[in-house]
């Protein structure tokens, strides 16, 4: 799979990180992951987790039967968590660098305090 | 089995059967979970999130996974154009022929169609500053101005743009409809910038003599030119990602056969030489062959593709998900 991850694979990635989970439980872990700002409906969640699985980066983990109701269970497998690892590193080193530089930033625009003619004398 | 959940059944033959049969419940079973109590119908985004993931699947079951990403590249090149074409247009609307001509105006204008083309310059800006949800309405809102000088005209007795230059915009801003969700910042400059280019070029060439109105003699070689360029760049952009084993510029080069067709109906009805006038008959008809071939021709790729595809996923195959086989 491409890296870059796009952000829904991404936190669909690591909302199976704690666990397996069904469909159901996705979309509101990862609605709840997002701060709702990614709301995956389910004909997109079930695309995204079948190219998941196609790439190796997801399995499917077992099935139940809830009022009727099939529900599906989906875990990380081994090359999604090494996936998810990667991908979590290279994020954790750009925002390194946006804050160091957000930083320096801030301390060069710190206004120079005005200085009275001749000084002290 | 309640209301509900047979309409989401009923959507649920977007997907293809087999797929349908192994992972159907399942996605049902997800809807029916989120849906409100007391709710009967599937709500419209519900609706078209099961399409879209049908259309999604067939593509995906044919091996032609690539063709969504290519057609949304079309659909940008589609805009740039189309924006291009607004600018054109827009400033040529600013130069009625003189009164003492005779020829009918719309006030200061040459015809009704400066609402579509300032609608369409409206789009430029609204793709580069607002949510893409946002972007489509105003396409749509640009595609019923591009449409209403045909009834204002007949309502108002009053000029309007020809209908060969009015067809192609319209159907260069139904591509367009296919932009990406998230587009990069460059992307959604392009539009505009496209539009003001054109508008600084239309400017000095009307200045200078060069350009006339919609029925001037360069104006029936204008579109097809325009036509040529977009296939020009298409294949040039399909050449460059091929290299990278990308097939996406392959897809969007079929799919902008369709634009480039309707832009070059003044050519393909034999109007541009000299003494070209052609008829309405004949460009009605140049105009329903590339509205049938265009399709035909993208049509044509799609089952050639699926055809050699190796990873064709036929009736009988394993689920790629469960595993289950239909």
């Amino acid at each position: 799979m491409d890296t870059p991850l796009r952000e829904p694979t991404f936190l669909i990635l690591t909302a199976l990180a704690v666990g397996p989970m069904h469909g159901y439980g996705l979309i509101g872990e990862v609605a709840a992951l997002s701060d709702n700002r990614v709301s995956l409906r389910p004909g997109t969640l079930y695309g995204a987790l079948d190219r998941l699985v196609d790439a190796g980066l997801v399995e499917v983990d077992g099935e139940e039967v809830v009022d009727g109701r099939l529900r599906r269970y989906y875990r990380l497998s081994p090359g999604g968590e090494a996936t998810l690892s990667a991908e979590t590193e290279r994020l954790r080193r750009n925002v390194e660098a946006a804050t160091s530089r957000l930083s320096a930033r801030t301390r060069a625009a710190r206004p120079i305090t005005p200085r009275t003619a001749g000084g002290l004398a | 089995m309640n209301d509900l959940e047979r309409r989401y059944l009923r959507l649920l033959h977007a997907y293809p059967a087999d797929y349908r049969r192994a992972r159907g419940a399942e996605i049902v079973g997800t809807y029916l979970d989120l849906a409100d109590p007391g709710r009967r119908w599937p709500s419209p985004a519900d609706a078209a999130d099961l399409l879209r993931g049908g259309l999604r699947q067939r593509l995906r079951a044919a091996g032609v996974t690539d063709l969504i990403p290519g057609v949304r590249l079309a659909a940008l090149l589609a805009l740039v154009t189309a924006s291009a074409l607004a600018g054109v247009w827009g400033v040529a609307e600013l130069h009625p022929t003189p009164t003492e001509w005779g020829v009918p105006h719309v006030g200061p204008f040459v015809s009704l169609g400066v609402v579509a083309w300032a609608a369409w310059l409206l789009t430029a800006v609204v793709i580069a500053v607002a949510p893409i949800r946002i972007a489509r309405l105003t396409i749509v809102l640009a595609l019923l101005l591009t449409l209403a000088p045909l009834p204002m005209a007949v309502a108002l007795d009053a000029p309007r743009p020809p209908l060969f230059v009015l067809l192609p915009q319209v159907v260069l801003g139904l591509l367009g409809l296919a932009l990406p969700d998230r587009p990069s910042r460059a992307v959604r400059l392009a539009p505009l910038l496209s539009a003001l280019l054109a508008l600084a070029a239309t400017e000095f060439l009307v200045g200078s003599d060069a350009m006339g109105g919609y029925y001037a003699p360069t104006a029936a070689r204008f579109l097809p030119t325009v036509g040529g360029l977009l296939l020009v760049v298409g294949t040039l952009l399909a050449m460059g990602l091929a290299l990278g084993g990308d097939a996406r510029g392959g897809w969007a080069l079929v799919t902008l056969l369709t634009p480039a067709g309707f832009l070059a109906v003044p050519a393909l009805a034999g109007g541009t030489g000299i003494h070209g006038a052609v008829t309405f008959t004949q460009l009605a008809a140049s105009a329903v062959a590339v509205a049938l071939a265009g399709p035909a021709v993208l049509l044509l790729a799609i089952l050639v593709r699926a055809r050699l595809s190796p990873v064709t996923k036929r009736g009988g195959e394993a689920c790629p998900t469960c595993g289950t086989r239909a």
